[in-house]
């Protein structure tokens, strides 16, 4: 394995956190994979067999629709690792994953993956870093869309102005919590520009006030004990603050 | 008795800008020379401190404290002008006579008073106290969105009473039923001031169509500006960015304050 390579595998999110040697480790392990445009690196539905560190070139990750339509849920590329859950969690590919151009990929087995697990702590502890990295992270994030799906609900979309450049630092991120705030946030812009439009508009129209609803409620307010005394007692504490002419 | 006035400051909904607006208002009546005095009467969800600078760390006896029987306003009365705590804006008002009456922002405070109910009687008591006892011109209040009791007897006791919305529909409808409790109360000054008004509307038509409604005067319509978002109520705006338009359009409600009868 050229210095090269392992400098790419170091860059990924998912290993940053081995040393060198651990990092050879992996790269002993792992076999380089080269796909043709098109080309499927996996299909939803397939067993979990292996992981991917993406070298070079770009992807898209596919599903499909009601209708058997695909629609491409995201786009991957170097630096970024596809398909690590799956091996842990043993379940089929949760989507597909097709090659936009020529891509170059190192594939971990599942074998030689476990096989690190078990006689490497360190390469072991390094991948637990990782994936609790990425999960610390999507917290963060996913908090943010709490706070922020909040704010949307009362109309506060102050938000907007000062995550911006927060944002920015998000989006260059492979991470997918990174993504769903990217995303939600674009949504928002977009339902408060809409929002805007129709506020507008209802302006232009003039205001509307539903008169009954006013008088009725009205009559709710001013019609308690508790108002008529408050309203005796408002003239008296008033002519009370008011000097003698 | 003092000739102080009170002035209340209320809106339908929450996020109006009511705090901001009466913390900015305040400070502008404070620097032409008056005493001003405002209380937090928002004990839900109290805010106006943090426009002044105040934290837990720094508050010491609030309104709670007084409606339990445990401070006297006299104790309560933090002064803005010996302690601006920092905040460009805020320097501004060194030496001027502007006193916070802070509700207490401890949760267990705040759910033991909504648990036990307000001393009506109390509250009112302590508002004229705290006019005489500071000698204030003005008190203004920043009080709790909608219209509950508190609220409604801050209405009742107000001199002026300042109705701040945000120009639709919604806030429209709310604010009708609180025009019409205001002129039952026989609130002698009713005001109304526009706020978060997008800047491509036309101004003046929004201010002409809902006194025309309401048959009573907008004082300004202010500005929805990401630049006092951004702000986060951490300063007071007008005073640290006197030439913005948010800022210039806050102004012209000073007048209206000051000219009151
Ligand atoms: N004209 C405005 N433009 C933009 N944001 C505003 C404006 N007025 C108030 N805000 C923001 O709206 C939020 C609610 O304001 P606040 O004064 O706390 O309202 P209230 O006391 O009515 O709940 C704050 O984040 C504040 O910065
Ligand atoms: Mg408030």
């Amino acid at each position: 394995m050229s210095g090269d390579l392992l400098q790419k595998i170091r860059e990924t999110d998912f290993f940053k956190e081995l040393s060198n040697e651990a990092l050879a480790a992996v790269a002993s392990r792992a076999s380089l994979r080269k796909f043709a445009p098109d080309e499927a690196l996996m299909r939803k539905g397939d067993a979990a067999l292996s992981f991917y560190v993406i070298l070079n070139g770009h992807l898209k990750i596919v599903t499909t629709d009601a209708k058997g339509d695909e629609i491409i849920i995201n786009k991957v590329g170097p630096g970024e690792t596809i398909g690590e859950l799956a091996l842990v969690d043993e379940r089929p590919r949760s989507a597909g994953v097709v090659a936009l151009e020529p891509v170059e990929a190192l594939e971990l087995t599942k074998e030689a993956f476990f096989e690190l697990l078990d006689q490497r702590l360190d390469v072991s502890l390094g991948i637990l870093r990782g994936f609790s990295s990425r999960l610390r992270f999507s917290t963060t994030y996913i908090e943010k869309v709490i706070d922020w799906s909040q704010k949307t609900a009362e109309g506060d979309y102050s938000f907007l102005e000062y995550t911006q450049p927060l944002l920015n630092r998000a989006g260059t991120d492979d991470d997918k919590a990174a993504q769903l705030l990217s995303t939600f946030y674009s949504m928002v812009r977009k339902v408060k520009a809409r929002e805007e439009g129709l506020k507008q508009q209802l302006e232009r129209l003039t205001f509307e006030i539903d008169q009954e609803r006013r008088k009725r409620e009205f009559e709710e307010i001013t019609g308690t004990e508790f108002y008529a005394k408050l309203k005796e007692q408002a003239q008296t504490i008033r002519r009370k603050r008011t000097p003698d002419p | 008795m003092s000739e102080g006035k009170i002035v209340s400051i209320h809106s339908f909904r929450g996020g109006t800008g009511k705090s901001n607006v009466t913390a900015n208002l305040a400070a502008q009546v404070a620097m032409t020379g008056k005493r001003v005095g405002v209380v937090d009467t928002d004990i839900q969800s109290p805010g106006i401190h943090v426009l002044f600078g105040l934290d837990d760390a720094k508050m010491g006896k609030t309104m709670n404290d007084f409606l339990h029987g445990k401070a006297t306003i006299r104790e309560i009365g933090f002064s803005i002008g010996e302690n601006t705590g920092g905040g460009e804006g805020r320097s501004k008002l060194a030496g001027k006579n502007l006193f916070l009456f802070p509700s207490s922002i401890r949760g267990r405070e705040i759910s033991q008073i909504l648990r036990e109910g307000i001393d009506f009687n109390l509250l009112n008591e302590g508002m004229q106290t705290t006019i005489s006892e500071f000698d204030l011109d003005y008190l203004f209040i920043d009080t709790h969105p909608g219209l509950n009791e508190e609220t409604l007897l801050s209405i009742a006791t107000s001199d002026v009473l300042i109705i701040i919305l945000r120009p639709d529909n919604q806030d429209l409808q709310g604010t009708s039923v609180t025009v019409d409790v205001a002129r039952s109360l026989d609130v002698p000054n009713l005001f109304l001031l526009v706020n978060k008004a997008l800047p491509k509307y036309d101004f003046a038509e929004i201010k002409t169509t809902i006194e025309a409604q309401f048959q009573a005067p907008v004082t300004s319509v202010l500005p929805l500006s990401f630049d006092l978002a951004e702000n986060a109520s951490i300063d007071l705006f007008s005073l640290r960015y006197p030439d913005h338009e948010w800022s210039k359009a806050l102004r012209n409600v000073v007048d209206f304050v000051l000219n009151a009868k």
